[in-house]
């Protein structure tokens, strides 16, 4: 073979190329928003999956009775008016003329189909636990469009709840099979599904009968990219109009990308340490657990860990949730205290101890977890760090049977009550309290205060309480708070897409508009 | 010759077994699925309740036996996390990887063979002194820093390729979603699969180079020459066909690991294929994908390796099995 064939397959190359290249301006932007997010959707079915990367596709298709705005307050959906009757019951009235997107009207039959019979089928729900507290949905006097939903037990955050719940259509959810309704969504929502190509994109158009108006942003599409350096590449080629999840370490370089804009809010999700209670543990000692809080440099680490991109907590709840407090405050940084603490408490010389932490879960939660070893190893207490997969790290979180673990949470009835009853609450298996205490933290006052709690109807003293139990909590050191995260979004400036951030991350088209 | 291939078939079945056997256990210790299935709320009971659903409640040996006795019948049974049933899943990505590993292999045998060829015909010239070192990054240098290099250069720096996805496809025959079809799709499909084929390249570049260097020594092709043979002759129909038996047996295991094992790959260029579900479904502990996609990669590798065999028998006389 000579070198002018190899140059001949070089040029055929070349030209090969530039052809490709030649062919860009075929993708010129049509009126379709294109929104990069860092999860894939797992399932169309809206009950498939409680994940917020999930039910933020799902609220583009569906509708629950209620919804929430950018700012998280709860407004009417399918319904139009709700009130608590009393401890078990919930009267609701139903929109009239809404349809599914195969045509089918919305009836109360719908209402009382999903709630009774798909939420708690246990093969294809993860809304069980909500499910099998449903009791019965009926018509009131026989009015079609004036529902009753009782409960089987008070549950006081019942409507903060439903507008994650959405309602599906009867009819075409009974005669199609799983599969199906597994990929092909029929709700009432905004947009109607076009197509759904896994692990590559979805498309969604608007829906042109929806009862609030035609959206503005006729087509849609999410991206789902995993890998955290392409989905920063997409947006930086303008692949994408919108990008979910920047991540800390790349921050700086988006920022410095003058075609992008950035916008950041305060995240929901605390992230915050878990502490033994067995009694031979040294963490069992109220003054041992102040010691540790004490010798955290909590500033310190949200600015060189989190790049900055975090804000300290003081508490587990985040402001809009009911039950958080303004007047708790972190303990101060002080690592003599915090020796002085330990001495105290019989433990001069430290103790070792091991933190448990998954490593694919939170914004930098490995690094965090070694942070704080290194910051607990100048007290006297040496830690070993114990990171893994969140697969296998949550089946020990729910084991309850850590010593000292590192975990994130946000509620999203925003609702301190039933984070309460998850995080703090003593275990218990049969009523499914405590299922992420991962180390049994337990205070019957506080479980006591919690139940009474549950049988108050009036909404502000309900809250005056929760309030007083998260106070209780963190008093006793519980739990040791160390902040909240924050949601990143990069927006193309020349993408003329107005778009406000979440509080529940959801990616909701209909909210969007053009320039 | 045909004792020999049912031979092979019967050592691929037991390899299969002993796949699928393999991917069981390590299900064990991959994470329960059930802690999430149940909802963040669940009780104890709720959970058992799924777990029950899902037959997981049995021991491992009943839960392998029943995953045999279904898997035979060709039922892979149900996606945990999307219920939706494995081989759809699967069978709607492996298009995909297919296409991908198809465009790699040609890319890699092309580039690899004719570069090879012409260095071992022009061993003192610059341009192949040039090729040889490359060669050297070229199976040295880790496919996630070439991908994210590439995506850097030619869609963030240059802004003239895409970064992720497969561009426009087209349905053909109602279930193969192919990019191969439209122009955006070929776009799509470049860096990826140069990111994938180069290790492959370089080593068969290397490979030729070796066979044929060998080859030109020999007797029959100073023959050749001293007959006054033309050039491409000697080198093409003589020595090539000679050389190609190592470069063939290459060819053909990597492409099962083109398609099988382009994980890396897929996740840095978001390709809709294979590998990127078998990531993600990892993560969500999702087994029925896992164990399906294994065992159909296995099935696809031990294939490949029984059409190499058999190949050698055409490409060179003096190999016949008895």
């Amino acid at each position: 073979m000579s070198s002018r064939s190899v140059s001949r397959i070089l040029i055929l190359f070349v030209v090969f190329s530039l052809l490709l290249v030649g062919s860009m301006g075929v993708l010129a932007q049509d009126e379709k928003v294109t929104v990069g997010v860092d999860a894939p959707p797992r399932t169309m079915d809206p009950h498939g999956s409680d994940a917020d990367s999930n039910l933020s596709v799902m609220s583009n298709f569906f509708e629950g009775l209620l919804q929430r705005n950018t700012k998280g307050e709860l407004l009417p959906g399918l319904a139009t008016s709700w009130e608590r009757v009393d401890r078990l019951t919930w009267r609701f009235e139903l929109r009239k003329g809404v349809e599914f997107h195969n045509g089918n009207e919305f009836t109360w039959e719908d209402v009382k189909y999903t709630f009774e019979e798909r939420l708690e089928n246990p093969e294809v729900s993860e809304f069980i636990s909500f499910g099998s507290a449903i009791e019965s949905v009926s018509r009131v006097d026989g009015n079609d469009w004036v529902i009753d939903i009782v409960t089987t037990e008070p549950i006081p955050y019942f409507v903060q709840n439903l507008h994650q719940v959405f309602i599906v259509d009867k009819e075409s959810t009974m005669e199609r099979s799983q599969g199906d309704i597994g990929t092909k969504p029929v709700g009432t929502g905004p947009y109607v599904f076009d197509e759904w190509v896994k692990g590559s994109y979805l498309r969604m158009s608007a829906n042109q009968n929806y009862w609030d108006g035609v959206p503005e942003v006729k087509n849609a599409e999410i991206r789902a990219i995993t890998e955290a350096s392409t989905r920063l590449a997409t947006i930086s080629s303008g692949e994408v109009d919108v990008l979910q999840g920047i991540p800390v370490t790349m921050y700086e370089a988006v920022e410095n990308n003058n075609s992008i804009e950035v916008i950041t809010r305060p995240s929901r999700r605390a992230i915050y340490l878990g502490l033994g209670n067995r009694d031979e543990l040294p963490t069992s000692s109220l003054k041992v657990r102040k010691a540790m809080y004490m010798a955290i440099n909590e500033k310190e680490l949200i600015e060189k860990v989190m790049f900055g991109h975090a804000t300290p907590a003081a508490q587990i709840p985040d402001p809009p949730t009911t039950g958080y407090s303004d007047k708790i405050e972190r303990l101060e940084y002080n690592p003599e205290r915090a020796k002085e603490l330990l001495a105290e408490a019989g433990y001069e010389d430290g103790f070792t101890i091991t933190l448990s932490a998954p490593n694919d879960r939170y914004v930098q939660d490995e690094q965090i977890a070694s942070t704080i070893a290194s910051y607990l190893s100048k007290v006297g207490i040496d830690v070993e760090v114990d990171a893994k997969p969140k697969s296998v790290y949550f089946e020990e979180v729910m084991n309850n049977e850590l010593d000292f673990y590192l975990i994130g949470w946000f509620d999203g009835s925003y609702d301190f009550g039933r984070s309460y009853s998850k995080l703090l609450h003593s275990v218990d298996p049969e009523t499914g309290y405590g299922t992420f205490n991962g180390a049994r933290y337990s205070d019957s006052v506080a479980d006591q205060l919690y139940e009474a709690s549950k049988k108050v109807v009036d909404p502000d003293l309900r809250a005056s309480i929760l309030r007083d139990l998260n106070r209780l909590a963190m008093e006793r050191v519980a739990v040791i708070p160390l902040h909240y995260q924050e949601d990143t979004y990069a927006v193309r400036k020349d993408s003329s897409v107005e778009f406000t951030p979440r509080s529940d991350t959801w990616i909701v088209f209909k909210e969007m508009s053009l320039e | 010759m045909s004792s020999y291939i049912g031979r092979r078939i019967l050592q691929g079945i037991v390899v299969l077994f002993l796949v699928s056997f393999i991917a069981f256990i390590i299900f064990q210790y991959l994470g329960d699925p059930v802690m999430t299935l149940a909802g963040r709320y669940a009780t104890q009971a709720q959970r058992e309740e799924v777990r029950q659903s899902l037959g997981l409640d049995k021991p491992f040996y009943v839960q392998y036996f029943n995953f045999l006795k279904n898997a035979l019948q060709g039922n892979f049974g149900m996606s945990y996390v999307t219920r939706v049933p494995v081989l759809d899943l699967i069978a709607e990505r492996l298009p995909a990887s297919i296409e991908l590993a198809f465009v790699a292999e040609s890319f890699a045998v092309i580039m690899g063979v004719s570069l090879g060829v012409f260095v071992s015909a022009n061993p003192k010239s610059i341009m192949s002194k040039f090729l040889m070192t490359g060669s050297l990054f070229g199976v040295s240098l880790p496919t996630f820093l070439v991908g994210i290099l590439l995506i850097y250069i030619f869609s963030i720096k240059l802004g003239i390729m895409p970064s992720s996805g497969r561009g426009e496809t087209i349905t053909i025959l109602n279930f193969w979603r192919s990019g191969l079809l439209t122009l955006d799709g070929w776009r799509h499909v470049i860096l990826p699969a140069f990111t994938l084929g180069m290790f492959q390249m370089a080593l068969l570049f290397r490979i030729t180079r070796g066979a044929m260097l060998e080859v030109l020594s020999a007797e029959y092709i100073r023959t050749a020459w001293a007959k006054g043979l033309k050039g491409k002759m000697v080198l093409f129909k003589h020595a090539l066909r000679n050389a190609l038996i190592p470069v063939v047996t290459m060819i053909g295991l990597q492409f099962g690991q083109l398609i099988g094992f382009a994980i890396v790959t897929e996740s840095i260029f978001q390709w809709p294929g294979a590998g990127n579900l078998l990531l993600n479904s990892l993560y969500e502990s999702d087994f029925p994908v896992v164990a399906t996609y294994v065992i159909m990669v296995a099935l696809i590798v031990v294939f490949l390796n029984v059409i190499v065999d058999i190949s050698y028998a055409f490409l060179n006389p003096k190999i016949r099995y008895k």
